[in-house]
Protein backbone atom coordinates (compact mmCIF):
# COMPACT_ATOMS: atom_id res chain seq x y z
CA UNK A 1 0.00 0.00 0.00
CA UNK A 2 2.82 2.39 1.33
CA UNK A 3 4.85 1.24 -2.02
CA UNK A 4 1.60 1.58 -4.07
CA UNK A 5 1.41 5.63 -2.94
CA UNK A 6 5.17 6.58 -3.54
CA UNK A 7 4.68 4.82 -7.12
CA UNK A 8 1.35 6.85 -7.93
CA UNK A 9 3.01 10.13 -6.56
CA UNK A 10 5.72 9.29 -8.46
CA UNK A 11 3.96 9.08 -12.03
CA UNK A 12 2.21 12.13 -11.05
CA UNK A 13 5.50 14.23 -10.07
CA UNK A 14 7.20 12.75 -13.63
CA UNK A 15 4.01 14.05 -15.36
CA UNK A 16 4.41 17.10 -13.97
CA UNK A 17 8.39 17.30 -14.77
CA UNK A 18 7.80 16.47 -18.45
CA UNK A 19 5.26 19.36 -18.71
CA UNK A 20 7.85 22.01 -17.17
CA UNK A 21 10.77 20.54 -19.33
CA UNK A 22 10.53 22.48 -22.06
CA UNK A 23 10.13 25.31 -19.58
CA UNK A 24 13.05 24.35 -17.53
CA UNK A 25 15.55 24.22 -20.53
CA UNK A 26 14.87 27.30 -21.59
CA UNK A 27 16.35 28.40 -18.30
CA UNK A 28 19.19 25.87 -17.90
CA UNK A 29 22.71 27.66 -17.90
CA UNK A 30 24.73 26.46 -20.93
CA UNK A 31 27.74 24.88 -18.92
CA UNK A 32 29.75 26.07 -15.87
CA UNK A 33 31.41 28.24 -17.74
CA UNK A 34 29.01 30.86 -16.88
CA UNK A 35 30.43 31.11 -14.01
CA UNK A 36 28.34 33.31 -11.38
CA UNK A 37 29.04 36.00 -8.95
CA UNK A 38 28.96 33.58 -6.36
CA UNK A 39 31.71 31.43 -7.72
CA UNK A 40 33.95 34.94 -9.02
CA UNK A 41 34.58 35.74 -5.58
CA UNK A 42 35.34 32.53 -4.28
CA UNK A 43 37.85 32.86 -7.00
CA UNK A 44 38.76 36.22 -5.92
CA UNK A 45 39.08 35.08 -2.50
CA UNK A 46 41.09 32.10 -3.14
CA UNK A 47 43.67 34.54 -5.16
CA UNK A 48 43.82 37.06 -1.99
CA UNK A 49 44.27 34.76 0.79
CA UNK A 50 45.81 31.71 2.08
CA UNK A 51 45.55 29.91 4.86
CA UNK A 52 48.28 30.26 8.36
CA UNK A 53 50.37 27.68 9.40
CA UNK A 54 50.66 24.97 12.05
CA UNK A 55 53.71 25.39 13.90
CA UNK A 56 55.06 22.21 11.82
CA UNK A 57 54.65 24.16 8.50
CA UNK A 58 51.20 22.48 7.29
CA UNK A 59 48.16 24.85 6.20
CA UNK A 60 45.93 25.25 9.19
CA UNK A 61 42.87 23.86 8.57
CA UNK A 62 42.03 23.22 12.42
CA UNK A 63 38.93 24.07 14.12
CA UNK A 64 35.50 22.74 14.31
CA UNK A 65 33.27 23.14 10.48
CA UNK A 66 29.22 23.19 9.51
CA UNK A 67 28.53 21.37 6.78
CA UNK A 68 24.85 22.08 7.06
CA UNK A 69 23.05 23.12 4.16
CA UNK A 70 19.70 23.53 1.52
CA UNK A 71 21.80 21.69 -1.20
CA UNK A 72 20.03 18.90 -2.15
CA UNK A 73 22.64 16.15 -2.83
CA UNK A 74 21.48 15.38 -6.34
CA UNK A 75 19.93 18.09 -8.33
CA UNK A 76 16.31 18.34 -9.36
CA UNK A 77 16.22 16.56 -13.47
CA UNK A 78 14.34 19.18 -14.28
CA UNK A 79 17.15 21.54 -13.53
CA UNK A 80 19.29 19.45 -16.47
CA UNK A 81 22.86 21.65 -16.48
CA UNK A 82 22.23 24.23 -14.85
CA UNK A 83 24.71 24.27 -11.96
CA UNK A 84 24.06 27.49 -9.88
CA UNK A 85 21.27 29.78 -8.97
CA UNK A 86 20.75 32.96 -8.54
CA UNK A 87 20.60 35.15 -5.82
CA UNK A 88 16.75 35.37 -6.53
CA UNK A 89 16.38 31.67 -7.49
CA UNK A 90 17.93 30.52 -4.33
CA UNK A 91 15.84 32.57 -2.06
CA UNK A 92 12.57 31.42 -3.64
CA UNK A 93 13.82 27.42 -3.72
CA UNK A 94 14.98 27.84 -0.37
CA UNK A 95 11.80 29.12 1.32
CA UNK A 96 9.99 26.43 -0.72
CA UNK A 97 12.58 23.62 0.50
CA UNK A 98 12.21 24.61 3.69
CA UNK A 99 8.52 24.23 4.03
CA UNK A 100 8.63 20.50 1.89
CA UNK A 101 10.87 19.60 4.57
CA UNK A 102 9.34 21.27 7.60
CA UNK A 103 8.72 18.09 9.85
CA UNK A 104 6.08 19.94 11.76
CA UNK A 105 3.84 19.36 8.20
CA UNK A 106 0.63 16.60 9.33
CA UNK A 107 -0.40 16.24 5.70
CA UNK A 108 0.27 13.29 3.38
CA UNK A 109 -1.13 10.58 5.63
CA UNK A 110 -0.43 8.01 8.28
CA UNK A 111 2.75 6.31 6.69
CA UNK A 112 4.32 9.78 5.71
CA UNK A 113 3.32 11.30 9.30
CA UNK A 114 4.84 8.40 11.25
CA UNK A 115 7.74 8.21 8.64
CA UNK A 116 8.04 12.35 9.64
CA UNK A 117 9.60 10.91 13.00
CA UNK A 118 9.08 14.06 15.43
CA UNK A 119 9.05 17.89 15.69
CA UNK A 120 11.07 20.00 13.20
CA UNK A 121 12.80 21.32 15.95
CA UNK A 122 15.30 18.36 16.23
CA UNK A 123 16.58 18.32 12.37
CA UNK A 124 19.42 21.37 11.66
CA UNK A 125 19.85 21.18 8.05
CA UNK A 126 20.03 24.59 7.83
CA UNK A 127 18.16 27.86 6.64
CA UNK A 128 19.95 28.40 3.34
CA UNK A 129 21.98 26.65 -0.19
CA UNK A 130 25.73 26.27 0.39
CA UNK A 131 27.22 29.31 -0.10
CA UNK A 132 28.52 28.18 -3.75
CA UNK A 133 24.71 29.06 -4.40
CA UNK A 134 25.31 25.20 -5.99
CA UNK A 135 22.20 23.52 -7.54
CA UNK A 136 23.10 20.05 -6.28
CA UNK A 137 26.32 18.82 -4.37
CA UNK A 138 27.21 16.78 -6.85
CA UNK A 139 29.00 18.86 -9.60
CA UNK A 140 30.61 16.04 -11.90
CA UNK A 141 28.69 14.59 -13.87
CA UNK A 142 27.72 18.00 -15.48
CA UNK A 143 23.88 16.98 -14.58
CA UNK A 144 24.41 17.16 -11.13
CA UNK A 145 23.46 13.70 -10.99
CA UNK A 146 25.40 10.08 -9.83
CA UNK A 147 26.16 8.38 -13.03
CA UNK A 148 24.36 4.81 -13.74
CA UNK A 149 25.30 1.45 -12.20
CA UNK A 150 26.81 -0.56 -14.64
CA UNK A 151 24.51 -3.49 -15.51
CA UNK A 152 26.25 -6.20 -12.87
CA UNK A 153 25.04 -3.39 -9.87
CA UNK A 154 22.13 -2.61 -10.96
CA UNK A 155 20.85 -6.59 -10.78
CA UNK A 156 22.79 -6.88 -8.15
CA UNK A 157 21.20 -3.79 -6.16
CA UNK A 158 17.63 -4.90 -7.85
CA UNK A 159 17.99 -8.05 -6.22
CA UNK A 160 19.45 -6.98 -2.56
CA UNK A 161 16.11 -4.45 -2.87
CA UNK A 162 13.96 -7.43 -3.39
CA UNK A 163 15.21 -8.91 -0.78
CA UNK A 164 14.71 -6.73 2.03
CA UNK A 165 11.42 -6.05 0.63
CA UNK A 166 10.91 -9.29 1.84
CA UNK A 167 12.76 -9.76 4.44
CA UNK A 168 13.05 -6.30 6.31
CA UNK A 169 14.82 -7.41 9.49
CA UNK A 170 15.42 -10.81 9.98
CA UNK A 171 18.07 -9.62 11.76
CA UNK A 172 20.15 -6.73 12.40
CA UNK A 173 22.43 -7.43 9.43
CA UNK A 174 19.47 -6.52 7.67
CA UNK A 175 19.20 -2.72 8.50
CA UNK A 176 21.13 -0.03 7.13
CA UNK A 177 24.40 0.92 8.56
CA UNK A 178 23.43 4.14 10.27
CA UNK A 179 20.64 2.23 11.93
CA UNK A 180 23.48 -0.15 13.50
CA UNK A 181 25.34 2.94 14.23
CA UNK A 182 28.59 1.78 12.26
CA UNK A 183 29.12 4.53 9.72
CA UNK A 184 27.03 7.67 8.53
CA UNK A 185 26.61 9.68 5.66
CA UNK A 186 28.45 12.33 7.29
CA UNK A 187 31.44 9.83 8.50
CA UNK A 188 32.10 8.96 5.26
CA UNK A 189 34.25 8.91 3.36
CA UNK A 190 32.96 10.87 1.20
CA UNK A 191 31.44 13.45 3.49
CA UNK A 192 27.78 14.15 2.81
CA UNK A 193 25.35 16.02 5.29
CA UNK A 194 22.68 14.72 6.18
CA UNK A 195 19.18 15.97 8.64
CA UNK A 196 20.99 16.97 11.76
CA UNK A 197 24.86 16.88 13.62
CA UNK A 198 26.70 17.59 10.24
CA UNK A 199 29.78 19.42 11.81
CA UNK A 200 33.45 18.28 11.82
CA UNK A 201 36.33 19.01 13.56
CA UNK A 202 39.69 19.03 12.04
CA UNK A 203 42.63 18.29 13.94
CA UNK A 204 46.60 18.87 12.65
CA UNK A 205 49.66 16.75 14.45
CA UNK A 206 53.09 16.42 12.76
CA UNK A 207 52.48 13.55 10.12
CA UNK A 208 48.71 13.60 10.26
CA UNK A 209 45.39 14.36 10.24
CA UNK A 210 42.41 13.67 12.01
CA UNK A 211 38.98 14.83 10.68
CA UNK A 212 36.39 13.87 13.64
CA UNK A 213 32.48 13.51 12.24
CA UNK A 214 29.90 14.58 15.22
CA UNK A 215 27.87 12.21 13.83
CA UNK A 216 28.60 8.83 14.56
CA UNK A 217 31.46 10.49 16.85
CA UNK A 218 34.13 8.67 14.19
CA UNK A 219 37.55 9.92 13.90
CA UNK A 220 39.53 9.50 10.86
CA UNK A 221 43.01 10.10 11.50
CA UNK A 222 44.95 10.18 8.44
CA UNK A 223 48.51 9.37 8.00
CA UNK A 224 50.54 12.03 5.70
CA UNK A 225 52.69 8.59 4.24
CA UNK A 226 52.02 6.53 2.18
CA UNK A 227 53.95 4.36 3.20
CA UNK A 228 51.40 3.36 6.22
CA UNK A 229 48.80 1.97 3.58
CA UNK A 230 46.92 -1.35 4.66
CA UNK A 231 47.71 -4.60 2.38
CA UNK A 232 45.06 -5.00 -0.09
CA UNK A 233 43.13 -7.69 1.95
CA UNK A 234 42.46 -5.87 5.13
CA UNK A 235 39.03 -3.26 4.72
CA UNK A 236 37.34 -0.70 6.91
CA UNK A 237 34.39 0.75 7.29
CA UNK A 238 35.71 4.05 6.28
CA UNK A 239 38.64 2.22 4.29
CA UNK A 240 42.15 3.02 4.74
CA UNK A 241 43.08 6.62 4.06
CA UNK A 242 46.66 8.34 3.38
CA UNK A 243 46.82 11.44 2.69
CA UNK A 244 49.79 14.93 1.06
CA UNK A 245 49.81 18.30 0.03
CA UNK A 246 48.96 19.98 -3.06
CA UNK A 247 50.06 23.26 -2.24
CA UNK A 248 47.54 24.53 0.40
CA UNK A 249 45.10 21.29 -0.37
CA UNK A 250 44.90 18.88 1.49
CA UNK A 251 44.19 15.67 -0.37
CA UNK A 252 43.00 12.18 0.88
CA UNK A 253 43.27 8.99 -1.30
CA UNK A 254 40.76 6.29 0.36
CA UNK A 255 40.55 2.99 -0.61
CA UNK A 256 40.05 -0.69 1.05
CA UNK A 257 36.62 0.29 2.26
CA UNK A 258 34.79 -2.57 3.72
CA UNK A 259 31.78 -3.75 1.61
CA UNK A 260 28.38 -5.23 3.47
CA UNK A 261 26.08 -6.71 0.66
CA UNK A 262 22.71 -6.90 3.61
CA UNK A 263 22.69 -3.40 5.07
CA UNK A 264 20.89 -2.45 2.04
CA UNK A 265 23.68 -0.27 0.05
CA UNK A 266 26.91 -1.66 1.46
CA UNK A 267 27.40 1.88 1.52
CA UNK A 268 28.55 5.16 3.46
CA UNK A 269 26.10 7.17 1.09
CA UNK A 270 22.38 7.15 0.99
CA UNK A 271 20.42 5.22 -1.82
CA UNK A 272 24.27 4.66 -3.79
CA UNK A 273 26.39 1.51 -3.68
CA UNK A 274 29.46 0.97 -3.38
CA UNK A 275 32.00 -2.17 -3.28
CA UNK A 276 35.87 -3.00 -2.55
CA UNK A 277 37.18 -1.23 -5.13
CA UNK A 278 35.97 2.26 -4.18
CA UNK A 279 38.52 4.63 -4.44
CA UNK A 280 37.96 8.11 -3.01
CA UNK A 281 40.34 11.04 -3.39
CA UNK A 282 39.21 14.00 -0.97
CA UNK A 283 40.36 17.49 -1.40
CA UNK A 284 40.26 19.73 1.29
CA UNK A 285 41.19 23.77 0.37
CA UNK A 286 40.68 26.65 3.29
CA UNK A 287 39.52 29.58 0.75
CA UNK A 288 38.66 32.35 3.53
CA UNK A 289 38.97 31.86 7.52
CA UNK A 290 35.49 31.10 7.71
CA UNK A 291 35.90 28.35 4.75
CA UNK A 292 36.99 25.73 3.54
CA UNK A 293 35.48 23.48 -0.10
CA UNK A 294 35.30 20.05 -0.04
CA UNK A 295 35.83 18.01 -2.99
CA UNK A 296 35.82 14.13 -3.37
CA UNK A 297 35.71 11.97 -6.53
CA UNK A 298 34.71 8.90 -5.99
CA UNK A 299 35.72 6.08 -8.42
CA UNK A 300 33.86 2.49 -8.39
CA UNK A 301 34.23 1.22 -11.91
CA UNK A 302 32.99 -1.97 -11.12
CA UNK A 303 29.27 -0.01 -9.52
CA UNK A 304 29.09 3.51 -11.59
CA UNK A 305 29.94 3.11 -15.22
CA UNK A 306 31.92 6.79 -14.68
CA UNK A 307 33.30 8.51 -11.39
CA UNK A 308 31.34 11.15 -10.07
CA UNK A 309 32.41 14.41 -8.00
CA UNK A 310 30.58 16.44 -4.84
CA UNK A 311 31.69 19.83 -3.39
CA UNK A 312 30.68 20.83 -0.32
CA UNK A 313 31.62 24.24 1.38
CA UNK A 314 31.94 24.05 5.15
CA UNK A 315 31.51 27.03 7.37
CA UNK A 316 33.45 27.57 10.20
CA UNK A 317 31.91 27.57 13.73
CA UNK A 318 32.17 28.47 17.29
CA UNK A 319 29.92 25.94 17.92
CA UNK A 320 31.32 22.70 20.10
CA UNK A 321 31.19 19.37 19.26
CA UNK A 322 29.29 17.36 20.70
CA UNK A 323 29.47 13.77 21.81
CA UNK A 324 26.91 11.18 19.81
CA UNK A 325 27.20 7.42 21.87
CA UNK A 326 25.25 5.96 19.40
CA UNK A 327 25.18 2.48 20.52
CA UNK A 328 24.57 3.54 23.98
CA UNK A 329 21.39 4.36 23.40
CA UNK A 330 19.96 2.84 20.40
CA UNK A 331 16.69 1.07 21.51
CA UNK A 332 15.19 2.04 17.71
CA UNK A 333 16.90 -1.02 16.60
CA UNK A 334 15.34 -3.14 19.19
CA UNK A 335 11.90 -1.80 18.45
CA UNK A 336 11.99 -2.49 14.66
CA UNK A 337 13.52 -6.08 15.12
CA UNK A 338 10.93 -6.91 17.95
CA UNK A 339 7.97 -4.96 15.70
CA UNK A 340 8.61 -7.60 12.45
CA UNK A 341 8.53 -10.53 15.11
CA UNK A 342 5.48 -9.13 16.49
CA UNK A 343 4.67 -9.05 12.31
CA UNK A 344 5.53 -12.46 11.66
CA UNK A 345 3.77 -14.03 14.71
CA UNK A 346 0.54 -12.03 13.89
CA UNK A 347 1.30 -13.51 10.08
CA UNK A 348 1.48 -16.75 11.27
CA UNK A 349 -1.62 -17.09 13.70
CA UNK A 350 -3.82 -16.07 10.04
CA UNK A 351 -2.62 -18.93 8.08
CA UNK B 1 9.91 34.44 -8.12
CA UNK B 2 9.36 33.58 -12.02
CA UNK B 3 6.08 31.20 -13.28
CA UNK B 4 8.51 28.97 -14.86
CA UNK B 5 10.22 28.37 -11.27
CA UNK B 6 7.08 28.24 -9.15
CA UNK B 7 6.49 25.14 -11.87
CA UNK B 8 10.06 23.38 -10.87
CA UNK B 9 9.56 24.17 -7.20
CA UNK B 10 5.82 22.32 -7.59
CA UNK B 11 7.47 19.59 -9.16
CA UNK B 12 10.25 18.94 -6.85
CA UNK B 13 8.02 18.78 -3.86
CA UNK B 14 6.10 16.29 -5.27
CA UNK B 15 9.05 14.34 -6.00
CA UNK B 16 10.34 14.71 -1.77
CA UNK B 17 6.99 13.87 -0.75
CA UNK B 18 7.50 10.22 -2.84
CA UNK B 19 10.89 9.53 -1.37
CA UNK B 20 11.16 8.00 2.09
CA UNK B 21 11.69 10.31 4.92
CA UNK B 22 14.95 8.88 6.98
CA UNK B 23 15.54 9.79 10.76
CA UNK B 24 18.55 7.94 11.87
CA UNK B 25 16.99 5.14 12.00
CA UNK B 26 13.44 4.63 10.32
CA UNK B 27 10.27 4.90 12.20
CA UNK B 28 8.21 4.00 10.07
CA UNK B 29 10.13 0.12 10.58
CA UNK B 30 9.63 0.97 14.30
CA UNK B 31 6.27 2.07 14.70
CA UNK B 32 2.76 1.91 13.17
CA UNK B 33 1.14 3.89 11.41
CA UNK B 34 -1.77 1.90 11.87
CA UNK B 35 -1.97 2.48 15.61
CA UNK B 36 -1.93 6.49 16.48
CA UNK B 37 -1.65 7.48 19.63
CA UNK B 38 -2.63 10.52 21.71
CA UNK B 39 -0.94 10.23 25.04
CA UNK B 40 -1.21 12.64 28.03
CA UNK B 41 0.90 12.25 30.93
CA UNK B 42 3.48 14.13 33.07
CA UNK B 43 7.02 13.49 33.18
CA UNK B 44 8.95 11.02 35.38
CA UNK B 45 11.97 10.92 33.12
CA UNK B 46 14.08 12.71 30.28
CA UNK B 47 17.01 9.74 28.68
CA UNK B 48 18.95 12.41 26.85
CA UNK B 49 20.84 9.86 24.87
CA UNK B 50 21.83 9.65 21.25
CA UNK B 51 20.77 8.55 19.04
CA UNK B 52 17.48 9.53 19.98
CA UNK B 53 16.38 11.16 23.35
CA UNK B 54 13.63 9.36 25.21
CA UNK B 55 10.50 11.14 27.23
CA UNK B 56 9.25 8.20 29.79
CA UNK B 57 5.30 9.54 30.92
CA UNK B 58 3.40 8.29 33.29
CA UNK B 59 -0.05 8.23 31.67
CA UNK B 60 -3.79 7.52 33.42
CA UNK B 61 -6.80 6.16 32.02
CA UNK B 62 -10.60 6.83 32.71
CA UNK B 63 -10.88 4.40 35.42
CA UNK B 64 -7.54 5.83 37.12
CA UNK B 65 -4.80 3.52 36.21
CA UNK B 66 -1.82 4.42 35.17
CA UNK B 67 0.38 3.28 32.47
CA UNK B 68 4.14 4.31 31.79
CA UNK B 69 5.07 5.27 28.47
CA UNK B 70 8.37 5.96 26.09
CA UNK B 71 8.14 8.29 23.77
CA UNK B 72 10.90 8.88 21.14
CA UNK B 73 12.33 11.92 19.92
CA UNK B 74 15.78 13.46 18.14
CA UNK B 75 19.18 13.98 18.69
CA UNK B 76 19.71 16.19 21.56
CA UNK B 77 22.53 17.33 20.42
CA UNK B 78 20.80 19.57 17.93
CA UNK B 79 18.68 21.04 20.82
CA UNK B 80 22.09 21.49 23.18
CA UNK B 81 22.72 24.01 20.09
CA UNK B 82 19.80 25.71 20.23
CA UNK B 83 20.68 26.48 24.42
CA UNK B 84 18.49 23.33 25.77
CA UNK B 85 19.65 20.96 28.42
CA UNK B 86 18.46 18.02 29.99
CA UNK B 87 17.20 20.21 32.92
CA UNK B 88 14.58 22.15 30.43
CA UNK B 89 12.05 19.55 30.74
CA UNK B 90 10.72 19.21 34.32
CA UNK B 91 10.16 16.38 35.73
CA UNK B 92 6.77 16.08 36.75
CA UNK B 93 5.58 18.61 33.34
CA UNK B 94 2.54 17.17 31.83
CA UNK B 95 2.88 17.10 27.94
CA UNK B 96 0.26 15.71 25.07
CA UNK B 97 1.88 13.05 23.00
CA UNK B 98 0.82 12.96 19.39
CA UNK B 99 2.54 9.91 17.63
CA UNK B 100 2.38 6.42 16.29
CA UNK B 101 2.48 3.17 19.05
CA UNK B 102 5.08 0.50 18.40
CA UNK B 103 4.50 -2.16 15.88
CA UNK B 104 5.33 -4.73 19.05
CA UNK B 105 2.06 -3.47 20.79
CA UNK B 106 4.32 -2.31 23.55
CA UNK B 107 3.86 1.22 25.43
CA UNK B 108 6.35 2.75 23.34
CA UNK B 109 5.48 5.77 20.57
CA UNK B 110 7.03 8.17 18.44
CA UNK B 111 7.03 11.82 19.58
CA UNK B 112 5.19 13.02 16.39
CA UNK B 113 3.84 16.36 18.01
CA UNK B 114 5.10 16.63 21.64
CA UNK B 115 3.19 19.77 23.28
CA UNK B 116 2.48 21.16 26.21
CA UNK B 117 -1.30 20.91 27.50
CA UNK B 118 -2.06 24.38 26.23
CA UNK B 119 -1.14 23.25 22.36
CA UNK B 120 2.95 24.99 22.84
CA UNK B 121 5.28 22.84 21.11
CA UNK B 122 8.20 21.85 23.58
CA UNK B 123 10.97 21.18 20.94
CA UNK B 124 10.88 24.67 18.79
CA UNK B 125 12.81 25.29 16.20
CA UNK B 126 14.00 28.59 15.39
CA UNK B 127 12.00 31.22 12.59
CA UNK B 128 15.11 30.73 9.85
CA UNK B 129 16.35 27.09 11.28
CA UNK B 130 19.50 28.11 11.67
CA UNK B 131 21.02 26.48 14.84
CA UNK B 132 24.01 27.88 16.85
CA UNK B 133 25.73 29.60 13.83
Amino acid sequence: MRRGGYILLTLIAIAVLAAVQSLAQASQAPSESATPQANAKTAAAVKNWTPARTPDGQPDLQGVWDTASLTPLERPKELGMKAFYTPEEAAAFEKSRKQENNRDRRDGGAQTDVARAYNEGWFDRGSKLGRNLRTSRVIDPPDGRFPPFTPEAQKHYDAVHAYLEANPANGPEDRPLFERCLVFSQTGPPLIPGNYNNLYQIVQTPGSVTIFSEMGHQARTVPLDEHAKLPQNVTQWMGDSYGHWDGNTLVIETTNVRYNDMSHFGTQYDTGMSDRNMKVVERFTRTAPDLLIYRATVTDPTVYTKPWTIEIPMDKTESAIFEYACHEGNYGIVGILAGERAREKKLAEHR
Amino acid sequence: MNKKFAMIFAGAALLVVAAPVWAHHSFAAEFDADRPVKLRGNITKMEWINPHAWIHIDVKDASGATASWMVECGSPNTLLRRGLTKASVASGQEIVVDGYQAKDGTNRANGRDVTLPDGRKLFLGTSDGEVGK
